[in-house]
C-alpha cells in the first residue's frame, strides 16, 4: 500500500466518521441542532429550502412520469454529505430508479435532459407538485410542515396524489405522525402485511432480502410498511405508503457502486417499480 | 274580385277553362273560311298600299296591323270556338264528403274576441242538413258523409259530430272513403279539415294510389294559417334509454307566434317532480326556437318526462304547451374495456372517477412491460388472460372500448379491423385518448381504425424525441354547450363557465383537421405563456379539439387527443371537493355506452299512443358476432299496467334480415312493458321497451291550417283547394271532373264580352290613330 493510498483511506474514514457524527446530531431533535456536530447557522435560513449541489433545476413539465422528490424547509435530518433528510440519496437514487423504470417497464419516464437529472424537486406548497401525482418523501423525521405545507399535503393526497415515504426509523415516527396528523388529522396509519396488491403489482418481491435500513429496524426490528387509506378503509384508495425502518432510496443510490449487495438493490428496485405501477393504476 | 272580373270578361270561371277541351264548331270548312277571309283582306291591304296620301310607312304599318287584327278577331269568331266540357249528370254520381271530427276542430280561430267561432262551427253551419252548400251538392250528386279522426266512419249529418277524436289520419280517411265508394260512380272526394294530420302514414304513398285511380280530392282548409298569439312545445327529442343516474339531453323545439323578444320558462317534470327548467328568449323574427335541456334521472324504470311551458297571457291554444317523452332508465351495468399501452396517470384517475358508478364496469388491460399485462376489474380469471381479444365474440362482449396511449402495431391487422367493426357493425362506442403512442404519433394512419377516428391521422409513427407538444385550455364550442358529456356545471356555475376555470392540459398529438362529419364539443387553445410546437420549434398559435366525435356506422367514435386531463382533478387550482373531472368521466363513459345495442333490440313505434291504437313491435336480432339472424324464434310479452300479460309471436320480416315484427293495441291506459325474447342457437337474449297508452294532445300540435299539405293533395289528385271564403263554387267544380256518369256540354266562346271589347278596341284604335295623324 502506497503512502498516497493510505492517505486516501484515512481521508475517507475521516469523512465517514464526520458523516456519522453529523447524522447523529441531526437526528437527535428532528430539527437542525445548532452547535451539535455542525454549525447550522452557516447554512443559511432554516426556514428556507436547501438546494442540493447537483440540482440543476426542474425539467419542464411535458406530461411524462417524472420522479418527484418532496422537499421541506430547514435542515432536519441533516447529513453533511447529502444535506437535509429530504435530499438524502439525491440525485443518484432518483436517476438510477427512473432508468430502471424505463428499462424494465413500458413507461417512458423523464430520465435526464442536459444537466437536469432524475426528476423534479418540489415543495408541498408549490403548485408544481400537482403536476406529479406520484411523489417521494425521504427522511420524514426532519419534516415539520407549516400550515401551507400541511395544506399542500392534504390537498395533494385528497385529490389523488400518492406519496412514498422512505428512510426513517423509530425515533422519527412520532415526528412523521405529528406532521401527518397536522395534514390529515382524520387518517391513521394502517400496518400492511406485505401481501397487499401494491407489493406484487409488477414484481414478486422477496421481503426477506430487503435491507434493514437501520439497526433495530421498525418496532419489531425489521422492515415495516404502513398505509394511509382514504377514509381509513384498506379497501379504498391507498394514498400514502410508508416504508418504516427502511431505506429503499439508499439501495437505489448505491446500486451502481458495489456498496450494496445486488440482491438487496434488486429487491429495492422491484419494490419501487411495484409502488409506481400500483400508484399509476390504482 | 279577380275571379268575378275574369268570369265577366270571359263568360266562364277559370275552372271551366281548366277542365274544358277547346274545339272549333265552324259550320263551313276551314279552307272556305280562310279563302273568304283572304278575299276580304287582300283588297283592303292593296287599298292601303296604293293610297299613300300624306301617310308615312309607319302609319301604314300601324293601320294595317289594327285592321288585320280586327279582321282576325272576326275570322276567329267565324270558326265558332267553344269549350267541350264533361259535366256530371245530375244525381247520377256520388261524392264523398269527409268531415274532420278531431279535437283540433274545436279551436276558435275564426274571428276574434268573444265572437270567435270554432272550426267545428263552420262545419255545422256550412255543411249542416239545412245548409245551402249541402243542398247544392245534393242537387248534383248523391252525397255520402264521412266523419274522420283516428278512424273513418259514415256520418248521418254534420250536426251529429262531436269533434272529440284525438287523432287525425287524413290520408287513411281518404283512402277508406274511396274504398267505401268504389262500387259507385264517384265524381270526387271532398275533405273538410284543418289539415292537422298526425298519422304515421306516408302521404306520398297514399297520393300515388289516389292518382292511379283518378279520384280527385277537393280539400277545404279550415282555420287560420297563422295564430296571432301562441306558444307551442312542438317537438321533443330525447334518448329512449339512459343509465340510472345518467344525464338526459333533450332537444326541444318551441314555436311561437306573437311572443317576439319575450322570455318563457321551459319546465321538465318527471312524474310531477321538476327535474330541470330553463328560461328561453323567443327571438324576434324567428318562429321556432330550438332549446337543449338536460336532466338527471335517478330512479330506474320507464319515466314519462313532461316538457311544458306555463300557459301565457292571451294564448289562442293552451293545449299545445306540453309534450311528453318516454325514457327508459336502466339499472344495467355496462362493461367498458380500457386498453392502456403504458402505465400513466390516466388509468388511475379515470378508474377513481367511475369506481362509484354501479352502472359502469371499467375493465382495464394495462400493458406494464413488453408482453406483460395487468388486468383490473375483470369478471373472471379467464377474462383477457390472452391479452387483447382476438375474436369478435370476445370483443363484442364489451359495450365500449377506450384506447389509451398504445401504438397501432400492438394490434394485428385483424384486431384493428375488429375495432373498426366494433363501432360500425356492433354499434359500440370507441374513445381514443391522446398520448405518445396514439393517433398519428402512434402509427394509426392507413390502418382500418383510421376511418373510424373523428380526426384525420396521417404520416408514420413518431419517435418520442420528435413528439409535438402543446398546452391547451379548454373551451366549450356551441355544439358542446348543450351536450350531455360536457355538463359539469353546478347550481351556481354554468357548464360553460366551469370549463373556463379548469387547468390547462397538454397534448402530444398534433391534430391538423377533423373529419367532415365530426362534431367538436370542447376545443383547446394555447394559453398565454403556453407552448405549442415541435421540439426546438418556436411557439405558434395553435388550436385543436379536446373532445370531438363522429357517428361511424352504427356506433360512436370519440377522440380526446390530450394526455393529462387528470389535471382537471389534480391541478393546483382545483378545489379538493371539485367534482368536474369525476362528473365528466361518468358522463363520458355513459355516453359512449348509451346507444350500444344488445343482441336483440326491442322497438315500439310509436311508443306513445291513444288507447286502442296500434303499435308496431319490432325486434332486431343478431348473433354473438353481430351478424343478423333470420332463424331465431322471437316472441314479445306485453305487461299491461293492471298486470295483465299478452304473449305474441313476432315474425321475420322477409325483406329485412334479422328483423321480426308484430303489432299490439294497448287498451289500458298507462305504461306497458314489452319484453322481447329471441331464442338463438347461441342462447336466449332479451330486451325491453315500453309503450305509453294515454289520451294524447297531438291534435293541438301544429294545429294551424296546413295549406301546403291540403293544396298538395288537391293538386296531385286533380282536385282543388278551397278556403272557407272560396267554397261557393265547389258543386260546379266537382261536376266538371269528368268522373262518373257525364254528359258533354258545348260552351260557346265567340260571344265572350272580351271578344266584343277587343273588336271595338281595335276599330276604335284605328279611328283614333287616323284622327291623331290627320289621316281621316
Amino acid at each position: 500500500m502506497s503512502s498516497r493510498t493510505i492517505i486516501r483511506c484515512l481521508a475517507l474514514a475521516a469523512c465517514a466518521t464526520l458523516s456519522v457524527v453529523q447524522d447523529a446530531g441531526a437526528q437527535r431533535g428532528g430539527r437542525p441542532q445548532r452547535g451539535r456536530g455542525f454549525d447550522m447557522g452557516a447554512l443559511g435560513d432554516p426556514n428556507g429550502f436547501y438546494v442540493p449541489p447537483d440540482f440543476m433545476g426542474n425539467p419542464p413539465y411535458d406530461g411524462r412520469f417524472t420522479f418527484a422528490r418532496i422537499k421541506y424547509r430547514g435542515y432536519g435530518r441533516w447529513s453533511g454529505r447529502e444535506g437535509p433528510g429530504w435530499s438524502h440519496d439525491y440525485p443518484d437514487a432518483d436517476v438510477h430508479f427512473v432508468k430502471i423504470v424505463r428499462e424494465i417497464t413500458s413507461m417512458r419516464p423523464f430520465t435526464d435532459a442536459g444537466k437536469v437529472l432524475g426528476g423534479a424537486i418540489v415543495a408541498l406548497d408549490e403548485p408544481l407538485l400537482f403536476k406529479y401525482p406520484v411523489a417521494y418523501l425521504s427522511e420524514p423525521g426532519g419534516w415539520f410542515p407549516n400550515a401551507a405545507e400541511a395544506m399542500g399535503m392534504r390537498s395533494y393526497l385528497s385529490k389523488g396524489g400518492f406519496v412514498i415515504v422512505d428512510d426513517f426509523n423509530y425515533q422519527d415516527w412520532s415526528t412523521f405522525e405529528a406532521a401527518m396528523t397536522k395534514a390529515m388529522p382524520e387518517l391513521k396509519p394502517i400496518k400492511l402485511t406485505g401481501k397487499e396488491q401494491i407489493f406484487d403489482s409488477f414484481f414478486k418481491v422477496d421481503m426477506a432480502k430487503l435491507r434493514r435500513g437501520y439497526s433495530g429496524g421498525g418496532s419489531g426490528g425489521g422492515a415495516e410498511f404502513y398505509g394511509y387509506f382514504d377514509k381509513n378503509d384498506p379497501k379504498r384508495r391507498l394514498m400514502m405508503l410508508v416504508c418504516y425502518g427502511q431505506d429503499i432510496g439508499e439501495s437505489w443510490q448505491w446500486s451502481g457502486q458495489g456498496f450494496m449487495p445486488v440482491d438487496v438493490s434488486n429487491e429495492a428496485f422491484k419494490l419501487g417499480v411495484n409502488f409506481v405501477i400500483y400508484a399509476l393504476t390504482h | 274580385m279577380f275571379g268575378a272580373l275574369f268570369e265577366w270578361l270571359f263568360k266562364y270561371r277559370p275552372a271551366v277553362f281548366e277542365q274544358g277541351d277547346f274545339a272549333l264548331g265552324a259550320p263551313l270548312s276551314v279552307v272556305v273560311i280562310v279563302l273568304v277571309a283572304a278575299a276580304i283582306s287582300v283588297p283592303a291591304v292593296l287599298s292601303y298600299l296604293q293610297v299613300k296620301g300624306k301617310s308615312t310607312a309607319r302609319d301604314r304599318t300601324v293601320l294595317t296591323a289594327l285592321r288585320v287584327g280586327a279582321l282576325l278577331v272576326l275570322i276567329a269568331c267565324l270558326f265558332r270556338p267553344m269549350l267541350l266540357l264533361s259535366e256530371a249528370v245530375p244525381r247520377r254520381n256520388f261524392i264523398g264528403v269527409l268531415l274532420d271530427d278531431s279535437r283540433s276542430m274545436r279551436i276558435a280561430d275564426r274571428g276574434t274576441g268573444t265572437g270567435a267561432r270554432t272550426r267545428a262551427d263552420f262545419v255545422r253551419d256550412t255543411l249542416g242538413e239545412r245548409s245551402e252548400l249541402l243542398r247544392r251538392l245534393r242537387e248534383k250528386f248523391q252525397v255520402r258523409l264521412f266523419r274522420f279522426g283516428g278512424s273513418s266512419t259514415r256520418a248521418d249529418s254534420a250536426g251529429a259530430m262531436t269533434f272529440d277524436q284525438r287523432e287525425t289520419r287524413l290520408v287513411d280517411a281518404v283512402e277508406a272513403a274511396r274504398q267505401d265508394l268504389e262500387a259507385v260512380p264517384l265524381s270526387g272526394l271532398v275533405v273538410v279539415t284543418d289539415g292537422a294530420d298526425n298519422a304515421a302514414t306516408e302521404v306520398n304513398d297514399a297520393l300515388l294510389g289516389l292518382r292511379a285511380r283518378s279520384v280527385p280530392v277537393f280539400t277545404v282548409g279550415l282555420g287560420t294559417e297563422r295564430f296571432t298569439r301562441d306558444i307551442e312545445v312542438q317537438r321533443v327529442e330525447a334518448p329512449r334509454r339512459v343509465l340510472k343516474g345518467g344525464t338526459v339531453v333533450a332537444d326541444v323545439l318551441i314555436r311561437q307566434r306573437g311572443f317576439d323578444n319575450q322570455t318563457v320558462r321551459l319546465i321538465v317534470e318527471d312524474e310531477g317532480r321538476i327535474v330541470a327548467q330553463v328560461d328561453v328568449l323567443m327571438p324576434a323574427g324567428s318562429d321556432a326556437s330550438p332549446v337543449r335541456v338536460t336532466a338527471t334521472l335517478g330512479d330506474p324504470g320507464p319515466r314519462v318526462l313532461t316538457f311544458r311551458i306555463p300557459v301565457q297571457d292571451r294564448e289562442q291554444v293552451t293545449e299545445n304547451n306540453a309534450q311528453r317523452a318516454l325514457v327508459q332508465v336502466r339499472d344495467a351495468r355496462e362493461k367498458v374495456l380500457y386498453v392502456e399501452g403504458e402505465p400513466r396517470y390516466e388509468v388511475r384517475f379515470i378508474r377513481e372517477a367511475v369506481e362509484a358508478d354501479s352502472n359502469v364496469q371499467l375493465v382495464v388491460l394495462q400493458r406494464t412491460a413488453d408482453g406483460k399485462f395487468l388486468r383490473l376489474n375483470v369478471d373472471s380469471g379467464d377474462e383477457l388472460v390472452a391479452g387483447f381479444p382476438k375474436t369478435r365474440a370476445e370483443l363484442y362482449a364489451y359495450t365500449a372500448i377506450v384506447l389509451g396511449s398504445i401504438e397501432a402495431s400492438f394490434f394485428t391487422h385483424d384486431q384493428l379491423t375488429m375495432l373498426a367493426d366494433f363501432v360500425s357493425v356492433r354499434g359500440g362506442g370507441l374513445l381514443q385518448l391522446g398520448g405518445r403512442r396514439a393517433f398519428s404519433e402512434g402509427g394509426y394512419a392507413g390502418t382500418p381504425l383510421a376511418d373510424a377516428m373523428p380526426v384525420v391521422v396521417e404520416g408514420p409513427a413518431v419517435a418520442d424525441s420528435l413528439t409535438f407538444f402543446a398546452d391547451l385550455t379548454a373551451t366549450l364550442t356551441p355544439a358542446g354547450m348543450g351536450h350531455a358529456v360536457t355538463q359539469i356545471g353546478t347550481a351556481r356555475v354554468s357548464a360553460a363557465d366551469k370549463w373556463k376555470t379548469l387547468p390547462a392540459v397538454t397534448s402530444v398529438n398534433r391534430i391538423k383537421k377533423v373529419k367532415p362529419g365530426a362534431v367538436v364539443l370542447v376545443s383547446g387553445t394555447v394559453p398565454t405563456g403556453g407552448r405549442a410546437g415541435m421540439p426546438g420549434e418556436v411557439t405558434f398559435t395553435y388550436e385543436q379539439p379536446i373532445v370531438v366525435y363522429q357517428r361511424f356506422g352504427r356506433g360512436l367514435s370519440v377522440a380526446m387527443p390530450v394526455q393529462d386531463d387528470w389535471q382537471w382533478r389534480m391541478g393546483a387550482e382545483v378545489a379538493i371537493d371539485d367534482q368536474s373531472f369525476k362528473t365528466f368521466w361518468r358522463q363520458m363513459l355513459r355516453w359512449i355506452t348509451s346507444d350500444t345495442p344488445g343482441r336483440v333490440e326491442a322497438h315500439a313505434t310509436p311508443d306513445q299512443v291513444n288507447p286502442g291504437s296500434t303499435v308496431q313491435l319490432r325486434a332486431v336480432v343478431v348473433d354473438s358476432a353481430f351478424e343478423r339472424l333470420n332463424d331465431a324464434k322471437v316472441a314479445a310479452t306485453v305487461f299491461a299496467p293492471s298486470g295483465a300479460r299478452h304473449d305474441l309471436a313476432l315474425d321475420w320480416a322477409v325483406e329485412r334480415d334479422g328483423e321480426y315484427r308484430g303489432t299490439f293495441a294497448p287498451t289500458e291506459e298507462g305504461i306497458h312493458l314489452v319484453r322481447m325474447t329471441a331464442a338463438t342457437t347461441s342462447g336466449t337474449v332479451t330486451d325491453t321497451t315500453v309503450i305509453r297508452a294515454a289520451p294524447l294532445d297531438a291534435e293541438y300540435t301544429m294545429a294551424e291550417m296546413r295549406r301546403p299539405l291540403l293544396q298538395r293533395i288537391a293538386d296531385e289528385t286533380g282536385g282543388r283547394f278551397y278556403t272557407a271564403e272560396t267554397l261557393g263554387t265547389l258543386p260546379e267544380d266537382i261536376a266538371m271532373t269528368k268522373r262518373g256518369v257525364t254528359v258533354v256540354n258545348q260552351m260557346d266562346l265567340w260571344d265572350m264580352p272580351i271578344i266584343f271589347l277587343l273588336l271595338v278596341g281595335l276599330v276604335s284604335a284605328e279611328w283614333g290613330y287616323r284622327k291623331l295623324r290627320g289621316l281621316a
